[in-house]
């Protein structure tokens, strides 16, 4: 007589394990083995291409190596990350890069909550809103960069023919020095509005109908319903999308180089524009590496508080 | 029956995958930390090695504009006469990526080109680093140097560099000049006369006028953007123009003396009296915007590289005329004027070889080299479009009948001067780049944008280019 496979088990991770190897498989290969074999590729590729460049990477930011000049990497402590720290024109690069993420996240929050929010009031052609909308989603950085550095172009540009049209006056969007980082922020806005409005639309489907209902019946208004119900129960889930957002938009790189090669000036450079040119122009690896480690521990950190609050927003 | 969950130790072949995870990093270390670099360039033997008969393609790197895709039809075309079985490459990449894919290839010791075509500031950085040939000895052996204006040989393979006009001959060479280049002044002829204005003072009150008295077209159209060497150029054209210095050489200074009186003068210039005359929103035009300005006629008077005028001409690309002659009936090209001094800036590129590049690819590079620095063969090449460099050739009816630019270049030699070929360049251009932007964009004043850009390229090059600390 054999054991036959528990239907409930208070360890369900352990009700695959109980069922006999095949037969016919070779005995010299457990589960284990199999598992190892099959999932080793895929880690070893993680390895070398991901865990291995990030340890180098941290290595290197304790030296002064040059990955041009060679020679041997010096190891200078804390020197390059004190450096970076104290740097004015850090400090300015990571100005920029607030006021730029706080501004196309905010204004994509603010848009793609409200387009969202009529879509779903919509019953008819959905779908078809839906997916127009994503479009912009779809398309590469870089060739949205291009096609606006076209439209934005101060003489040639249809935006300003448009402007031209309606008797208003030419725009220097993309070499004034507020404009140049106005003109970034509408395009990402432009561009990654729908990923906020895909998320918010997917929260305000789960939204159950009989809240609603329950609230017209007590003849709640159109304002107590959204602050009451819509928006608490979409919350949690626009966070994360403005999560998404955020660490994304603070690491922007292909806007910049393709619209203002972060000018005027350095007016629009970021600080990932900003560590590619300490790593490619110089090749001052060492800084460089130190300066990426540096903004990889900001996302954590802001990340890690980030989520603490969005699991306090889920306990309340 | 459930079988017993696995505590403790690893399983043999967790264990194994464990070593083998712990062989990989360890060997991926041994290559990333190998390949230790010269401190100086290897050098390229004195003759020509024995040349393959196999196919071999020779593969040159550079940025996309028209003389690539000229090199390339010419060489297959003519190259293949005496080799046919080599197939010539010009592979190209945006003007803007242009240093970073040559040198991120040569800090990987592995390119995928043989013959990189650097900028003359490139040498430097280049030469230090031991990424391309030291071909001194084959210059020797194999190149006529008495064909060429001793400054156009030193300016486009000579390493340190060499004094404006000069070449010192005890110097190493690392390269030999493929493509001759400078500035030339395009005028309106039907808007400002067929006379080119001498001065550069004369210019800015000619192109002031014409803009006045043609609403619409502004007065002057140059580079003026941030991305590669474009707003570098202009300050430092105006510069020379007006007798300023971009630094001394001897004492490795630039603050005092790029920011001197001519200095702030010729910035002065630049922003206060050329930028009012420049169209609204042209703060970050280079090559191609300037070309379209000229050849939709929204510009009286325009600068550019003349290897990228060609399109100019073509009624395709031209609001101008609809024939060749007609345009050239309203554009004319005039070498630059003069002020204080009368230098222009150095253009054009050299041909070198890769360090990494397998031996028969190293051999066919300089065999390539041999060849085309014959004195028919710069003919054919300026022929095709091409700007040689050898003085029998500049001096030639196929390339003065070849186009209307041509004749500005050839009286332009004497008058070149170049800027920094220091293993810091790409720091040093980019620090002027950006402020020179600033400044013509308004987000800095002209004063403040030069002393910024004196300041800090002198603390590029005392902090050295030993180590790849620093770089803020």
């Amino acid at each position: 007589m054999s054991d036959s496979a528990p239907l409930t088990s208070d360890q369900p991770g352990q009700v695959a394990s109980a069922t006999p190897p095949a037969p016919g498989r070779s005995r010299r290969l457990s589960d284990r083995g199999l598992a190892v074999a099959f999932t080793s590729p895929a880690l070893l590729l993680l390895l070398a291409m991901s865990v291995f460049p990030l340890l180098w990477a941290l290595y290197l930011s304790f030296t002064d190596y040059s990955a041009t000049r060679g020679g041997q990497a010096d190891f200078v402590g804390f020197g390059n990350y004190t450096a970076i720290l104290a740097s004015e024109q850090v400090h300015l690069r990571a100005l920029t890069t607030l006021i730029y993420v706080v501004g196309a996240v905010t204004l994509q929050t603010v848009l793609g909550f409200a387009i969202a929010y009529l879509i779903s009031r919509r019953t008819h052609g959905r779908g078809l809103l839906t997916t127009l909308f994503l479009v912009p989603m779809m398309l590469s950085p870089v060739v949205v960069g291009l096609f606006w550095r076209f439209m934005l172009d101060a003489q040639f540009g249809v935006i300003n023919s448009m402007l031209g049209s309606l008797g208003l006056g030419q725009v220097e969007w993309l070499t004034g020095q507020r404009t140049a980082l106005i003109s970034l922020i509408l395009v990402d806005t432009w561009q990654w509005t729908p990923f906020i409005m895909l998320i918010a639309l997917a929260g305000l489907t789960a939204v159950p109908k009989y809240l609603y209902e329950a609230a017209s019946i007590d003849r709640a208004s159109e304002w107590f319903r959204f602050r009451t119900i819509t928006l608490p129960l979409v919350w949690p889930l626009l966070l994360i999308a403005v999560l998404f957002r955020a660490i994304e938009a603070f690491r922007l790189f292909d806007l910049v180089y393709i619209l203002t090669s972060g000018g005027p000036g350095v007016s629009t450079e970021t600080l990932s524009f900003h560590v590619y040119k300490v790593a490619f122009l110089g090749f001052n690896t060492g800084t460089a590496s130190a300066y990426g480690i540096l903004m990889v521990l900001v996302v954590i950190v802001l990340t890690q508080l980030y989520l603490r609050y969005l699991n306090k927003l889920k306990e309340d | 029956m459930r079988y017993p969950k696995r505590r403790g130790r690893l399983s043999v072949p967790g264990r194994k995958v464990g070593l083998a995870t712990a062989a990989i990093l360890l060997a991926t270390t041994v290559a990333a930390c190998g390949g230790g670099q010269n401190d100086s360039a290897p050098k390229a033997p004195a003759t020509i090695p024995e040349l393959t008969k196999d196919p071999l393609t020779l593969s040159f790197i550079w940025f996309d504009w028209p003389p690539a895709h000229a090199l390339e039809d010419f060489a297959n075309a003519e190259y293949a006469k005496e080799r046919p079985n080599v197939t010539v490459k010009v592979k190209t990449v945006p003007n803007a990526n242009w240093h970073d894919a040559m040198f991120t290839q040569f800090a990987a010791h592995k390119t995928d080109f043989d013959i990189p075509i650097l900028d003359s500031q490139h040498i430097g950085e280049a030469v230090t680093n031991g990424n391309i040939l030291d071909i001194t000895d084959f210059v020797r052996q194999n190149i006529d140097v008495e064909a060429y204006n001793p400054y156009l040989l030193a300016a486009y393979g000579q390493f340190p560099q060499a004094e404006t006009g000069k070449r010192d001959e005890n110097a190493s060479l690392y390269g030999l000049p493929l493509l001759g280049d400078t500035w030339t002044m395009i005028y309106r002829k039907d808007l400002i006369g067929d006379k080119p204005p001498q001065t550069w003072d004369e210019m800015i009150s000619v192109a002031g006028k014409c803009q006045a008295d043609n609403p619409g077209v502004s007065g002057l159209a140059f580079h003026q953007a941030n991305g590669s060497d474009a707003a570098a150029v202009t300050y430092n054209t105006v510069n020379g123009v007006y007798g300023g210095n971009l630094w001394n050489p001897k004492t490795r200074k630039i603050d005092g003396v790029l920011n001197d009186a001519a200095g702030h003068e010729a910035m002065d210039v630049l922003v206060n009296k050329m930028k009012p005359l420049t169209a609204k929103g042209s703060g970050n035009w280079f090559i191609d915007e300037v070309n379209a300005a000229v050849a939709q006629g929204k510009a009286c008077i325009a600068f550019n590289w003349i290897a990228a005028s060609g399109g100019l001409l073509d009624p395709k690309q031209s609001t101008l005329g609809t024939t060749r002659e007609e345009i050239l009936g309203k554009l004319g090209f005039a070498a630059l004027p003069s002020q204080k001094t009368n230098l222009v800036p150095l253009g054009g590129m050299g041909m070198h070889v890769s360090a990494y590049s397998p031996e028969a690819n190293q051999a066919e590079a300089l065999n390539f080299m041999k060849w085309f620095e014959q004195a028919d063969i710069q003919k054919k090449w300026a022929a095709a479009g091409g700007v040689p460099s050898r003085t029998d050739a500049l001096e030639s009816p196929e390339f003065l009948n070849a186009a209307p630019f041509n004749q500005v270049y050839t009286d332009s030699v004497p008058r070149m001067r170049d800027m920094w070929n220091v293993p810091e360049y790409a720091r040093l251009v980019d620090i002027e780049n950006t402020n020179v932007n600033a400044a013509l964009n308004g987000a800095k004043t002209p004063k403040e944008a030069l002393d910024d850009i004196a300041k800090e390229q002198q603390s590029v090059l005392d902090a050295g280019s030993g180590k790849g600390g620093g770089g803020l």
